[in-house]
């Protein structure tokens, strides 16, 4: 898996996996916290959530999820 | 390809039993648990890696990874409640867990890749309330869910 904790942004970047195109995913944790905690992975719970996740709500959550994920720069 | 209703049952199923227990059933087991045949489990299983989404072992029917668990351990070394029995599928999806046990305190704790010096991440609920060092980032050197055409519903 590619989506990882570094101690600092100093060490992400000295990473051998760095990839300075996707340089826009690196922020503090609290923020990537932020992002996983849309509807998305906060209705995991619930007893339909497959058929949630194809629902209105779903489709809306999965948007605004899309909306906040950073993209590579090429 | 399942029923919507048997994607439900099976997908709460697997998901109740890694939440409570950091382990998954084999496809027999959630055979009996659904009353379904076990070729009709084997499939469910395959099909439900491929959309929330996971894996199984290469070449087998043994779950391997259910978001935000993984069943194989990884660096991401989950603890909830006092109680270290989970692993998260990755850095992010291991900040996600807490919505699987509300009212319980979650501890991420995770070696740097860089220099493998200890990260530590604390959460109740909404509350992040211990992040250690108070430099910790996340990153990721490809876009979350590859590539759009394929992605699955993540």
């Amino acid at each position: 898996m590619n989506m990882n904790l570094f101690r600092s942004e100093e060490h992400a970047r000295n990473w051998d996996g760095y990839d300075d195109s996707m340089a826009s995913s690196l922020m503090p944790v609290a923020e990537w916290a932020d992002i996983f905690s849309n509807p998305f992975f906060r209705e995991r719970g619930r007893t339909d959530y497959i058929s949630w996740t194809r629902s209105e709500a779903g489709a809306a959550a999965f948007a605004s999820l899309r909306a906040r994920l950073p993209r590579a720069s090429h | 390809m399942a029923e919507l209703e048997l994607l439900d049952r099976g997908y709460t199923a697997v998901m109740r039993r890694v939440t409570d227990t950091g382990q998954a059933q084999h496809y027999t087991e959630l055979a009996s648990e659904l009353g379904i045949e076990l070729t009709a489990a084997r499939e469910l299983i395959h099909e439900l890696v491929s959309i929330t989404p996971g894996w199984t072992h290469p070449g087998t029917d043994h779950l391997a990874s259910f978001p935000p668990f993984n069943i194989q351990p990884t660096q991401y070394r989950v603890t909830i409640d006092g109680e270290q029995r989970w692993f998260a599928q990755c850095g992010f999806e291991a900040l996600a867990i807490r919505w699987l046990v509300p009212g319980k305190h979650v501890r991420i704790d995770a070696p740097c890749l860089c220099c493998g010096e200890p990260i530590t991440v604390e959460m109740d609920d909404g509350d992040i309330t211990a992040v250690e060092p108070e430099q910790t980032v996340g990153y990721t050197s490809c876009e979350i869910g590859g590539d759009a055409a394929s992605r699955p519903f993540r």
